[in-house]
């Protein structure tokens, strides 16, 4: 059984489709990372799973239990960092940590807690309306972890955090996985989702186009890695050469870079140059990053839809 | 008891509020005053002087309760704090309850804080204080804050926004304080086809009418505690406090005997009601609303 389970989840708000037809499951233990551009429907997904938004059609499970049926069942077991959250300015970082601990009758020290995640004895005293969005984001994220949670769902746990404040996020995300929390944490940042997630689902417009691992992703949108090589002279008609497993080859200023599907493709790429007479000075590989990955999908799909329109 | 540890961090928060306690200090200040007031006229009566205090608060009781209360939901929806207070394990119906006591709580405090400080002038200037009278006129007043803050809570809960809170309880205030004093001349004209007569009854319906607002129950309830209206108690026309001694008062005001919905006691049935059905009313659009 699957820790979140969706069935034809739907949200429209008037005529605004927020999400379509969105069947995901997410396994116990996994860190499932929720991608796509900002307005694509994550944040509403998340809201129908915690009961803060009803679906206009469909079903959400989460931990077994029907997401608007048992919201207080599911939220004792669930750790929360919500998209658009407020804080209690007047109150104190501890005090907004003993509330949660008071409300899921938890045992953690509220101490503890703000120490896991960065906030010191003197921030933690102090009324939150005085905190940056980084602390803030810290001290909700350290309310999220109140009570050893089942599953923790981050809407963009890294909104607002500096690079080593996203890298910290990245490691409690990482030590909670381990201990066998499954994560679920949306993202539009994606090299976020990237270092930690074990799967990700895409999201755009609404729908759920994508669902794999980062692997299986680059696999089947074909943009593996790519090679660089600097020569000292562009060999004519290289661009129209067929080389098994590259999909793109171009040449520029000197540098032919290539596209490859798969690693031994690039062997293949070096041999082909130097056999049509140039001299290769430099070799520069690298892996596709997610954001290729990203790009390559959201356009593709974006392209196919509008396709799908005109027809 | 979920909603009890809603409640105590809602009034935690709301102590730390420097306008409630400029409210609240504000509050004292008039209850002080309106307590030296007979004093002033040379009436060495302290019951007189809790007498313009009730008449004071008749109007302040309702503007203080809806400003403390009237954001308790609304508030939260526009700054995105009910994402943490709902993502912990609390219902949304924890959260109207909790929110019901806790601000009840806060004003509860303030109004009580105020007539100690009325009970310390009324001791020193007239040297006593007549007990019985003055806790009566303390928990009544409470009783008629309570209200307010049911009112303001189901407006709060109906509301997604606080501009819309704050215009619903605006106008509610204004309903309550003025155009209410209308509603019986409207009613007699309509009845009659003119304005009332000195004197002429009314039927005991449109008295009922009239008493549903809650601070023409609270005004009854404290002249039945107080035995007559004070001096120069200026209520509405043919009500509040400016009648008698609380239902006795009404005979002779209605045609007939006066039915049990004008008795005192029923004018805590109004004032319960007041707490209790906006409330319930406010829930019921907040536990169907998208957040």
């Amino acid at each position: 059984m699957g820790v979140i389970e969706t069935e034809g989840l739907t949200k429209r708000f008037g005529d605004v489709r927020a999400v379509e037809e969105l069947d995901l499951t997410v396994e116990a233990g996994e860190v499932f990372g929720f991608l796509g551009p900002n307005g694509a429907g994550k944040s509403t997904t998340i809201d129908m799973l915690l009961d803060f938004v009803r679906p206009t059609a469909g079903t959400a499970r989460v931990l077994g239990y029907d997401a608007q049926e048992s919201p207080t069942e599911i939220h004792q077991r669930v750790g929360i960092l919500p998209e658009g959250y407020g804080l209690y300015d007047r109150l104190s970082g501890r005090k907004h940590v003993e509330f949660m601990v008071d409300s899921k009758d938890a045992s953690d020290d509220p101490g503890r807690i703000l120490e896991l995640v960065g906030l010191d004895g003197e921030d933690a005293e102090r009324p939150v309306g005085g905190y940056s969005k980084g602390m803030a984001q810290r001290l909700v994220l350290g309310m999220a972890l109140v009570g050893d949670p089942d599953l923790l769902i981050l809407d963009e746990p890294s909104t607002g955090l500096d690079p080593n404040g996203a890298r910290e996020v990245r490691e409690i995300v990482r030590e909670l996985a381990d201990d066998g929390t499954t994560v679920f944490f949306s993202s539009h940042v994606l090299g976020q989702v990237e270092a930690v997630c074990d799967r990700v689902g895409i999201m755009q417009n609404g729908r759920l186009i994508a669902v794999d691992t980062i692997d299986g992703l680059r696999d089947s949108t074909g943009t593996g890695s790519s090679i660089e090589l600097a020569v000292d002279s562009v060999p004519e008609g290289i661009e129209t050469l067929v080389i098994e497993g590259v999909s793109s080859l171009t040449a520029r200023d000197g540098t032919i870079r290539a596209t490859c599907l798969e690693p031994e493709a690039k062997l293949a790429v070096i041999d082909r140059v130097r056999a049509e007479g140039a001299t290769v000075r430099d070799i520069a590989t690298s892996e596709s990053s997610l954001e290729d990955l990203f790009t390559a999908y959201t356009t593709e799909r974006g392209a196919e839809s509008e396709e799908e329109v005109r027809a | 008891m979920s909603w009890s540890v809603v409640a105590r961090k809602d009034f935690e928060d709301a102590l730390r509020s420097r306008m409630l306690w400029g409210i609240i200090g504000l509050f004292a200040v008039l209850m002080a005053v309106s307590a030296l007031v007979p004093d002033l006229l040379d009436v060495a009566d302290p019951v007189a002087g809790y007498g313009i205090a009730a008449d004071l608060a008749e109007t302040l009781v309702p503007v203080t309760a809806l400003v403390a209360a009237y954001l308790a939901i609304a508030g939260e929806r526009e700054s995105g704090s009910i994402k943490i207070l709902l993502g912990a394990p609390h219902s949304r119906l924890d959260v109207t309850i909790g929110k019901l006591v806790g601000r009840a709580g806060v004003v509860v405090v303030g109004i009580v804080a105020g007539f100690l400080v009325a009970g310390v002038v009324t001791l020193v200037v007239y040297g006593e204080l007549a007990p019985s009278e003055f806790v009566s006129v303390t928990l009544l007043t409470a009783a008629l804050g309570v209200a307010f803050v049911g009112i303001a809570v189901g407006i709060s809960a109906a509301t997604a926004t606080r501009s819309r809170a704050m215009a619903l309880a605006i106008g509610l205030f204004f309903v309550f304080a003025l155009l209410w004093d209308l509603v019986p001349l409207g009613i007699t004209y309509l009845r009659t086809g003119s304005l009332p007569t000195p004197g002429a009854t009314v039927p005991a319906w449109q008295m009922l009418i009239q008493h549903l607002n809650p601070s023409v129950a609270f005004g009854q309830l404290v002249d039945a505690a107080l035995g007559g209206g004070p001096p120069g108690g200026a209520g509405g026309p043919g009500g509040g406090t400016g009648g008698g001694g609380g239902a006795a008062a009404l005979t002779g005001q209605v045609s007939g005997p006066v039915p049990f919905y004008l008795e005192d006691w029923f004018m805590f049935v109004i004032l319960g009601a007041w707490t209790v059905v906006p409330v319930a009313l406010g829930y019921l659009r907040f536990r169907d609303a998208d957040l």
